[in-house]
C-alpha cells in the first residue's frame, strides 16, 4: 500500500518540488514486495532451492575460493564486488528527462529484470560447482555461444573503461584540487602497499584507516595547492593531459606487481565506496531534500543536451547497472557462488545486492535532482551544445526554461573550490554537488562544501580509478589466453615482454576511445555512454540467454517468463537503441550521419585547414563507434538465434535436455561453522 | 543490547572479509603455518593473483 502510494504520489505531482523521501519509501517498499513475495516464488517454486543439497563450498572447501560463508557477510561482499560507478553516473545522467521516467525504471527494472538476472545467474553457477557465465553458455548453449560470451566481455571491457576514465578526466579537467587530491592518491596506496609488505603484514584494516586518513589529509591539501600561485598551475590540466596520465596509470597497474598499487587501492576504494554510499543514504534520511528537477523535462523530445536521443529508448540504456546489468552476471557467476553456504542464501544474496545497489542509483538520482535545474544544465551540457562562453550557455540553459546566471555559476564554482563549473560533463561533478548539498546540510553549512564536494570528486575517482586499474589487467589477461593460441609464450602471465606487450595493447584500446571522446566537441558522453549501456545490457541479454536455457532444461518452461520478458524488454531497447546510434538521421544521434555530414563539410571547404586533420578523425571515430555497435548486436543475434535454435529443439522434443547441474549431495553443514 | 552486539561484529566480519584478513588466517589455519612476513607475501602472491584475474564490475 505504502509503495503504490508513494509511486502515485511521485507519478502524478506536477507544477511543483517533491520531497526526496517520496522516492526512498516507493523504492524501498517496491524492492520489500519483490524481494518477499516474487523472489521468494522464484526461489521456492522455480529453482527449487533446498538447504540440504551441499553447495560447491562445502562440497569443495579449500580455504581459498571455495568457502561457506555467513550470508550477511557474503551479501556486503557481493554487494561490494557489483556496486562500480555506473548507477552513479547513469541516472545523473538521464536525470535529463526528469526524475520520473529513470527512477521508475531504476524500481521497476531492478525487481523485474536486474535482481532476477543476478539471482537467476547466482543460482545456475552455484549448481555447477561456481562456473563463469561463458563455461556456463558453452556448456548450456553450445561453442559458438561460449566464444560469443567471451569476445563480448573482452569489448565491452574496452568501452566500460574508456567511459569510466572519461568521466574521471571531465570531473578533474581544468581542477587544480581535485587532480592534486587524486595525484595524492597513487603515492598513498604505494605507501599502504609498502606498509603492508613490509611493515605491518596482514593488517589491511589498520593500513586502510591510515591510507583514508592521508587521502582526507589530501583533500585538504588540495584546497591549499589550489590557491598556491606556484602550484596550481602545474595541476591545472587540460583533457589530453589528463587521459595521456589515466593511460600511462592504467599501463602501470596493470604491469606493476599487484600489491604494490592495484590491491591496496583497491581495499581503500572499496572502503570509502560502502561508507560514502552509507553516509549518502544516511544524509538523504536526515536532511529529506526537494526535488528541483521536475517529472519531466522538454528533452523526453531527443534534443536532450547531455546525450541525444528520445526517452524511448536512451532512458534504459543510459541507466543500466542500477536497473540491469550484464557485469554482474559475472560477478554473480564468479567469486560469489563459490562461498554460499547454503542455497537459501541466494535470495538475499543474489536478488537482495542487486535491490541495494538499484537503491544507490535513486540516491544518486536523488543527489542529481536537487541541484537548481539551470545549475544542473549548465554543469553538464558541452560547450558544443550551449555554446562556448559562460555567457552563451546560461542563455542557451535559460531559454530552455531553466534559468540559471553568470553569478549563479561563477559563486558556486567558488564556494566548491574550482575555477568553473561550466561542461563539466560526464555526471561526477553533478554528482560530486548534489552530494556535497546533501552532507553540507547535514553539517558544517555551505562553508564546508568545498571540502564536501572534493571529497565526492575523490569517492568517485577512486573508485572509478580501481576499475580501470582492475580491468586493465583482467584484459591483459583475457587477450594473454586468446594470444596464447597464436604465440605459446604470449599466454605466460610472469613473462615479461608478453606481460608489457598486451598491457599495452588494452590500454592502447581503451586508451584511443577515451582520447576520441576527450576530443568530442560534444562531450564524449554523447557518444561513449549509450554505447557502454547498449553493450553492458547486450551482456545482460546473453546472460538471459543462458538462464532461459537452464529454465527449459529443468523442466519449468510455463515459468519462462521470469526471464524471457526481460530478455524481450532488453532485445528490444538495445537493438532500437544501436539501430538509432547507427543509422538515425539526426547527427547528433546517428553515427554515420554524424560522419557524412563532416564529410560534407570537408568537401564544401566549410573547414578551416587547420581542422581539417581533426575532422578527418571525427569522421573516422564516428564509423568506428558505428562498427562497434554492429559488432555488438552481431555477437548477440548470435547467440541470441543460436539459444532460441537450443530452446524450439527441446520444446519439440528433437533435442535432448541434457542438464549439466552436479548431483546431490547431502548438506553436513552445522550452521556453528559458518 | 545483544543484537547491536551482533550487527558490529558482522560489521567487523564483513570489513575483514573485504580486506582479506579472514582469508589470510584461512590459509594460515589450512597449511598449519603461523603469521610471518613471508606466509603474508606467499599468501599475497597466490590469493591476489587469482582475484585480480577475475572480471570487476562497473
Amino acid at each position: 500500500m505504502v509503495a503504490a502510494l508513494c509511486l502515485a504520489g511521485i507519478a502524478l505531482n506536477r507544477g511543483e518540488p517533491i520531497n526526496s523521501i517520496w522516492l526512498v519509501l516507493a523504492a524501498s517498499c517496491t524492492y520489500l514486495l519483490g524481494f518477499r513475495f516474487y523472489a521468494k516464488f522464484i526461489a521456492a517454486r522455480v529453482m527449487v532451492l533446498n538447504n540440504d543439497r551441499a553447495t560447491p563450498s562445502e562440497r569443495l572447501r579449500n580455504g581459498h575460493d571455495f568457502e561457506p560463508t555467513n550470508k550477511w557477510i557474503l551479501f556486503g561482499h557481493h554487494f561490494a564486488a557489483i556496486a562500480g560507478p555506473g548507477p552513479l553516473v547513469g541516472p545523473v545522467l538521464a536525470a535529463q528527462f526528469g526524475y520520473l521516467p529513470g527512477t521508475l525504471w531504476i524500481i521497476i527494472g531492478a525487481v523485474l529484470g536486474g535482481a532476477v538476472q543476478d539471482f537467476v545467474i547466482l543460482f545456475s553457477s552455484l549448481r555447477r560447482d561456481g562456473k563463469s557465465l561463458g563455461q556456463m553458455a558453452r556448456e548450456e548453449i553450445g561453442k559458438v555461444g561460449g566464444l560469443t560470451a567471451l569476445l563480448t566481455v573482452l569489448f565491452i571491457m574496452i568501452i566500460l573503461l574508456a567511459v569510466v576514465a572519461l568521466v574521471v578526466v571531465n570531473a578533474l579537467k581544468g581542477s587544480p584540487w581535485g587532480t592534486f587530491t587524486i595525484a595524492a592518491t597513487m603515492p598513498i596506496a604505494v605507501f599502504m602497499g609498502l606498509y603492508l609488505r613490509f611493515w605491518r603484514p596482514g593488517k589491511v584494516l589498520e593500513c586502510s584507516v591510515l591510507g583514508f586518513i592521508l587521502v582526507v589529509l589530501g583533500i585538504f591539501a588540495g584546497q591549499w595547492v589550489s590557491v598556491s600561485s606556484s602550484l596550481a598551475p602545474v595541476f591545472t590540466l587540460s583533457g589530453v593531459a589528463l587521459a595521456i596520465a589515466v593511460i600511462v596509470y592504467g599501463f602501470l597497474a596493470s604491469a606493476l606487481p599487484v600489491w604494490l598499487l592495484l590491491a591496496p587501492r583497491d581495499y581503500l576504494s572499496t572502503f570509502v565506496k560502502l561508507g560514502v554510499v552509507l553516509m549518502l543514504g544516511v544524509g538523504i534520511l536526515f536532511v529529506r531534500p526537494q526535488m528541483q528537477l521536475p517529472a519531466f523535462t522538454r528533452f523526453i523530445d531527443g534534443s536532450g543536451p547531455i546525450f541525444a536521443g528520445k526517452i524511448f529508448p536512451f532512458c534504459f540504456i543510459t541507466i543500466a547497472c542500477g536497473a540491469i546489468s550484464g557485469f554482474h552476471s559475472l560477478i554473480a557467476s564468479g567469486t560469489t557462488p563459490k562461498m554460499i553456504a547454503k542455497e537459501w542464501h541466494a535470495w538475499p544474496v543474489g536478488y537482495g545486492s542487486m535491490l541495494l545497489e538499484s537503491f544507490v542509483a535513486i540516491m544518486a538520482m536523488i543527489a542529481a535532482c536537487v541541484l537548481q535545474p539551470g545549475v544542473y544544465f549548465a554543469v553538464n551540457s558541452p560547450a558544443g551544445v550551449v555554446g562556448t562562453t559562460p555567457q552563451a550557455a546560461v542563455a542557451t540553459v535559460t531559454s530552455w526554461g531553466f534559468p540559471v546566471t553568470t553569478g549563479d555559476m561563477e559563486g558556486l564554482a567558488r564556494e566548491v573550490g574550482e575555477q568553473s563549473l561550466f561542461y563539466r560533463t560526464g555526471g561526477a561533478p553533478s554528482l560530486a554537488l548534489g552530494m556535497a548539498h546533501i552532507f553540507a546540510r547535514g553539517g558544517g553549512g555551505r562553508a564546508i562544501l568545498g571540502f564536501w564536494y572534493h571529497f565526492a570528486i575523490m569517492f568517485e575517482a577512486l573508485f572509478i580509478l580501481t576499475v580501470i586499474d582492475a580491468g586493465t589487467r583482467v584484459g591483459r589477461f583475457m587477450l594473454q589466453d586468446f594470444l596464447s593460441h597464436i604465440y605459446k609464450p604470449l599466454g605466460r602471465t610472469s613473462w615479461l615482454p608478453g606481460v608489457i606487450l598486451t598491457s599495452a595493447l588494452i590500454v592502447l584500446a581503451w586508451g584511443y576511445f577515451l582520447y576520441q571522446g576527450v576530443r568530442d566537441p560534444l562531450g564524449g558522453i554523447n557518444s561513449l555512454w549509450p554505447l557502454f549501456g547498449i553493450a553492458n545490457q547486450l551482456l545482460a541479454a546473453i546472460a538471459l540467454c543462458v538462464a532461459t536455457t537452464i529454465f527449459i532444461k529443468m523442466h519449468r518452461a510455463r515459468y519462462l517468463w521470469i526471464t524471457c520478458i526481460p530478455l524481450a524488454w532488453l532485445v528490444t531497447i538495445t537493438f532500437t537503441a544501436a539501430y538509432q546510434k547507427m543509422f538515425s538521421s539526426d547527427p547528433r544521434i546517428g553515427f554515420l550521419a554524424q560522419a557524412d555530414r563532416l564529410e560534407a563539410a570537408l568537401k564544401s571547404a566549410n573547414v578551416a585547414a587547420v581542422k581539417v586533420a581533426e575532422t578527418q578523425t571525427l569522421i573516422f571515430n564516428a564509423r568506428l563507434d558505428a562498427v562497434v555497435c554492429g559488432v555488438f548486436l552481431i555477437l548477440v543475434a548470435t547467440i541470441l538465434v543460436d539459444s532460441i535454435r537450443i530452446w524450439v529443439g527441446i520444446l519439440r522434443g528433437t533435442r535432448e535436455a541434457r542438464i549439466t547441474e552436479v548431483p546431490f549431495v547431502l548438506s553436513r553443514l552445522r550452521p556453528e561453522e559458518l | 543490547m545483544k543484537q547491536l552486539k551482533i550487527i558490529c561484529q558482522l560489521l567487523l566480519d564483513l570489513l575483514r572479509e573485504l580486506g582479506d584478513q579472514n582469508a589470510y588466517q584461512r590459509y594460515l589455519a589450512i597449511h598449519g603455518r603461523k603469521h610471518s612476513h613471508e606466509e603474508w607475501r606467499r599468501f599475497c602472491e597466490e590469493h591476489l593473483g587469482k582475484r585480480y584475474q577475475r572480471v570487476g564490475c562497473c
